[in-house]
């Protein structure tokens, strides 16, 4: 793969014409420019609005929050992170894990549970009853402890799932009642559990053993968190889950119980709870009037902390299992400081209410700070514009030529980014409608759709077994047989290690041709917008485009060219092994060898043109006809030299307003390939036909496609081959 | 320091003098195609102000005055520069300004009086005259920096130097009632006090004999121009073009401006401009992008055509528009006489003329 620099004008790439303003245009360059160029050369500020983008942002943010947390306490205190301390860490950890885990699962539905410290103490005492008072054998204590810990939950699920009462009023009351219940209990048996140990193998295996050095309780925490990451994002309980949790009333209009399921989650988390009750029991075997105290302090500001959302609908595992590492390790450190309670709980809250706001404010925000910092433009520095005034006496001047176009299919086709005709004098264009329309001959007056896509067709062309190959902007690369089947050719390629952005996709196939060799080269003008963003690209001025090679010989697809900036046509040039491309926000034309001894190079054909370039095809006398979709203008070849200007512009104003690439007036131009202008045929004031993306000559006549037209234009060349058919000079045969 | 500190959080969070948003056409000044649709009187070819005297409306064209008859446009006199403003004296006879640095007196009792400065300073850019029902002249001098032709020049230094001046035909006095404006253009008299319109303060301010200026009508969506009296109380307002939020932003990135400044020909300006575009090497923005062969007319006005009708108080009352998709751009006066408006739009160089009671009439329709 190869990748084209951001420095298009360096002599060495250099084409016939423009060389000597490049070297002005150098010369002018000041030395805050030069640092302003090296500045957006190499740093990817792309890359911000991608990664914020990225969902898992959220999950990064508390992770490098808590490596923060460990190393700085690490640095404190001796020996925080050594084994012996993360052991008898982890087994803490594991029981306060899983009541932030029935805490999450709470959160993500919707609601909260501010009982989970009574109910920990209740299934605590449950646990020690059963084993001490009772003596029953622990395979017996176990399933009853977790039936009671359920049966607590279900309390709160039936009152806030079924009878719609408020989470936290209802979770409030029940905190205040378990707790009395148990005080009330400890009262009557706390000397009896004290007074008596049991002797259970088992028992004790859950309170402190180990398998291969690590603790049961991380073992068991590790099985149920697994198990709840797969529910929470491949289960259907677990997006049903999600969706309450996202929007009750949308998740009940799509028929999910929403009342059970907001139930069972109550359930689930007193089931969770008791598990950590259990371990506790067997770990410590007391019954104090403090256990599970502020617990629900605690648990709230690990959840908070991991990300997961106060106002519902987002949560992970992962979040939850970050969030409790956190609080657990500053809790322990600040132990190790001996740091009185005081300050311990004092520093919890405190961080409890900062990752509130910030939980509030990142989700009110978020699309916003995206949408401000998505487009990045950088520095795009072009010579000085050639002149195209109607006496500068340059072969881009300007004149009447197109004046006398004539319209087909005047306002009945709408978008014709590209026109194309067959042997029999048929001509086919894309619509936005998302159609391959078919003009019948001799006066194109009469259409049908041709076939029907879905997505907006843009460059068209025939390979060689009259197959109709278009490029579908956000779709990628169709084929349509000449029985009129619509086949998906690709829509992905390989992906780039280096992009933030999932690359594989195709965002915006934009222009096609067609090797001898039946291997398709097209342009995918830009891999961060989508199709109908693509004006913003002339704001942001990145080389975010690139070519791609489909080989339907081995029916595979890779990326031949990256970094370029939006490019667009593309035609094989007459050695049948190199194409010539063009960069629309490149003003260039360049031409790239895929066979031969120059495989794999890029080198500039014309540079510097007066406008942006748009497609590229033959013409009858063995040039090329180059589209330009619109004219450069000062006020933005300034701009471009601004990143600094732009950005801020992006961010401050909307789109509407935005400085833009003046896409109105075009003109055509014919071009050979050693890079000289041969003519140019403008339309001025463009009221005939305001838009030029594309042409096509057949027999004698140009044909004209515009993206925002409303009509195809059809131009007589006066000194044109009448006879001459695209399809027959390309693939060698005879109308 | 907490001034300087307010400064740098404005500029931060775009809020205060930092903000760049722009009033919206609403209310009175909902748009409506009335000025695109006037009847054309005649096109000119350098018009630059229009003034009545009751009885019939003259037109300052280049050099020359004209009056417009039934049967089209007749030179009445000629002056010996471009008048860059007219107005009549109540007892017959013309004030003129002459390239923007000369007011001069054309017929009338004192036919020939000149004056070049006031408060000693020179004229630079004298844009409006009007003439005052106590026998005064009030003249607007837009500009101390950059002469007349170069208004979006003192724009994009953001100027402060324009001038309010009056003037004496009987004793030749003349006198500054307030300076340091932004860009005055457009002057009337009222109630014993002036009006006068700072174009790129986008208000019009009341100034009393004392000096004291109090604003009339502020937050205008468009860069005022000249005013006149309307028949039955009130004024006619005319703005040249409209406000946007790209020009309200490049005011606030001094670097860009300077550059553009430096290295752009005024044409191609991302600034306003009196006329609707013609060339692509006009700047565009992201709504000028022509859809299916239509210019929106609600995208952002590079030009504009606009004239508003004040109440007495000041009170935007009606507006009648030329929009973003058509020409009747860079309105610059409009004088009511005789139940007709008479418009000049500069931009086009057309002169309109509408009928008031039809134009009341459509809009309360």
């Amino acid at each position: 793969m190869v990748t084209a620099t951001e420095t298009d004008h360096s002599p060495g790439l250099q084409g016939g014409r423009g060389a000597a303003g490049t070297k002005a245009a150098a010369a002018t360059e000041s030395m805050g420019e030069t640092l302003t160029r090296l500045r957006y050369r190499y740093w990817p500020d792309h890359m911000l609005g991608e990664i914020l983008s990225k969902r898992w942002t959220e999950t990064a943010i508390p992770v490098m929050v808590l490596i923060a947390v460990a190393f700085g306490l690490n640095q404190a205190i001796d020996g925080f992170l050594s084994p012996a301390s993360l052991t008898a860490a982890s087994r803490q950890a594991g029981e306060i894990g899983f009541i932030v885990l029935g805490m999450a699962l709470v959160m993500i539905v919707g609601g909260i549970d501010l009982s989970v410290g009574s109910t920990f103490a209740l299934t605590n005492f449950c646990a020690l009853f059963l084993i001490h008072v009772l003596k029953w054998p622990v395979a017996a204590a176990i399933p009853i402890t977790l039936l009671f810990g359920a049966l607590l939950g279900a309390v709160n699920g039936i009152l806030i799932g079924y009878l719609r009462l408020r989470a936290f009023i209802t979770t409030l009351i029940t905190l205040i009642v378990y707790r009395s219940i148990y005080d009330l209990l400890i009262l009557q048996y706390s000397n009896a559990i004290a007074g008596y140990m049991p002797d259970s193998e088992a028992w004790n295996f859950i309170g402190d053993g180990d398998i291969l050095g690590v603790p049961l309780i991380v073992l068991v925490y590790a099985a149920v968190a697994i198990f709840g990451h797969v529910f929470l994002t491949r289960l259907r309980a677990g997006w049903h889950i999600t969706a309450i949790g996202g929007s009750r009333r949308s998740a009940y209009n799509s028929g999910i119980a929403v009342r059970r399921t907001v139930a069972m989650c109550y359930v689930t988390c007193g089931v969770l709870t008791a598990v950590a009750g259990l371990f506790f029991a067997a770990r410590l075997a007391t019954a104090g009037s403090d256990i599970g105290l502020g617990l629900e302090v605690t648990v709230l500001t690990a959840a908070v902390l991991g990300g997961i959302s106060l106002g519902g609908g987002k949560g992970s595992v992962a979040k939850a299992l970050v969030g409790t590492l956190i609080v657990l390790f500053i809790t322990n450190g600040l132990v190790s400081l001996s740091a009185p309670g005081g300050i311990n709980r004092m520093v919890l809250a405190g961080i409890l209410i900062l990752a509130a706001v910030i939980d509030i404010r990142w989700l009110k925000n978020r699309h916003r700070i995206i949408s401000k910092v998505y487009v990045s433009p950088t520095y795009h520095a072009l010579p000085p514009c050639p002149s195209t005034a109607p006496d500068s006496g340059t072969p881009f001047a300007q004149n009447d030529k197109l004046r006398n176009v004539s319209a087909i299919g005047l306002g009945e086709i709408e978008a014709p980014e590209d026109v194309i005709l067959d042997r029999h004098d048929n001509l086919y264009a894309g619509s936005r409608h998302g159609d391959v329309v078919r003009f019948f001959p001799p006066n194109y007056e009469r259409w049908e759709v041709y076939a029907h896509i879905g997505g907006q067709p843009l460059g068209m062309a025939f390979d060689r077994q009259d197959n109709l190959y278009v490029c579908i902007g956000g779709m990628g690369l169709y084929r349509i047989t000449p029985d009129r089947k619509v086949e998906k050719a690709t829509d992905e390629t390989n992906r780039s290690w280096r992009s933030v952005n999932d690359d594989s996709r195709l965002r915006l196939a934009d222009d096609l041709d067609i090797a001898d060799d039946g291997r398709v080269f097209f342009s995918e003008a830009t891999v961060r917008y989508e199709m109908d963003e693509w004006p913003v690209e002339s704001v942001e001025a990145r080389g975010n485009g690139r070519i791609i090679c489909y080989d339907p010989n081995t029916n595979t697809t890779h990326t031949a060219v990256s970094g370029l900036k939006f490019p667009n046509g593309i035609c094989i040039a007459s050695d049948g092994q190199s194409i010539l491309f063009a960069e629309t926000f490149g003003c260039t034309v360049k031409r790239y060898w895929f066979d031969g001894p120059k495989k794999g190079q890029v080198e500039m054909v014309m540079d510097n043109l007066p406008g942006y370039p748009d497609n590229i095809n033959l013409a009858s006398d063995g040039n090329y006809w180059l589209a330009m979709v619109g004219m450069r203008c000062p006020a933005l070849d300034l701009a471009w030299r601004m990143p600094g200007f732009r950005r801020r512009m992006a961010k401050r104003l909307p789109v509407d307003e935005w400085l833009f690439a003046n896409i109105n007036t075009g003109c055509v131009i014919k071009f050979n390939e050693k890079g000289e202008v041969l003519e140019s045929m403008w339309d001025l004031g463009g009221q005939n036909h305001p838009m030029i993306t594309s042409m096509r000559e057949h027999r004698g006549h140009l044909y004209l496609g515009g993206i925002l037209n409303n009509r195809i234009g059809r131009y007589k060349l006066s000194d044109a081959d009448p006879n001459f058919v695209q399809y027959d000079k390309r693939w060698g045969k005879a109308s | 320091m907490i001034a300087a500190l307010k400064d740098f959080t404005d500029r931060v969070f775009g809020r205060g003098d930092a903000a760049i948003t722009v009033p919206p056409f609403d209310g009175a000044l909902k748009p409506n195609q009335l000025l695109e649709e006037a009847a054309v009187v005649c096109e000119l070819e350098a018009p630059e102000d229009l003034a009545t005297d009751g009885q019939a409306v003259f037109v300052a064209d280049g050099a020359r005055i004209l009056r417009l008859d039934a049967g089209g446009p007749a030179e009445v006199a000629a002056a010996d520069g471009t008048i860059t403003a007219l107005a009549c004296l109540p007892g017959g006879g013309f004030a003129v300004a002459l390239d923007g640095e000369r007011v001069r007196l054309m017929g009338g009792a004192h036919d020939g009086r000149t004056w070049d400065a006031a408060g000693g300073r020179a004229f630079k850019a004298v844009n409006a005259l009007s003439a005052a029902p106590d026998g005064g002249l009030l003249a607007t001098d837009g500009s101390q920096a950059r002469p007349y032709g170069q208004w979006s020049h003192d724009l994009m230094e953001l100027g402060r130097s324009g001038r309010l001046i009056q003037l004496s035909p009987a004793d030749g006095g003349a006198r500054e009632i307030a300076s340091g404006l932004a860009y005055s253009f457009g002057a009337c008299a009222a109630d014993g006090t002036a009006w006068v319109c700072e174009s790129w303060r986008h208000r019009v301010v009341r100034y009393n004999g004392t000096g004291a200026g109090a604003v009339v009508v502020d937050r205008l969506p468009a860069y005022p121009s000249r005013l006149t009296p309307a028949t039955g109380g009130g004024y006619w307002l005319t703005a040249f073009t409209a406000r946007t939020q790209l020009i309200e932003f490049i005011l606030r990135e001094p670097a860009y401006r300077k550059r553009m400044m430096a290295e752009i020909d005024p044409r191609y300006w991302m600034a306003p401009s009196l006329s609707a575009s013609t060339s692509f090497l006009e700047p565009m923005q992201g709504a000028h992008i022509k859809t299916m062969g239509i210019l929106k007319p609600w995208a952002p006005p590079r030009s504009y055509g606009l004239v508003m009708r004040l109440s007495t108080e000041g009170l935007v009352r009606y507006s009648l528009h030329s929009r973003v998709d058509g020409t009747h751009h860079g309105v610059v006066a409009a004088v009511e006489c005789g139940g007709a408006l008479t418009v000049l739009s500069k931009g086009r160089r057309r002169v309109l003329r509408l009928d008031v009671a039809d134009i009341e009439r459509s809009l309360q329709a």
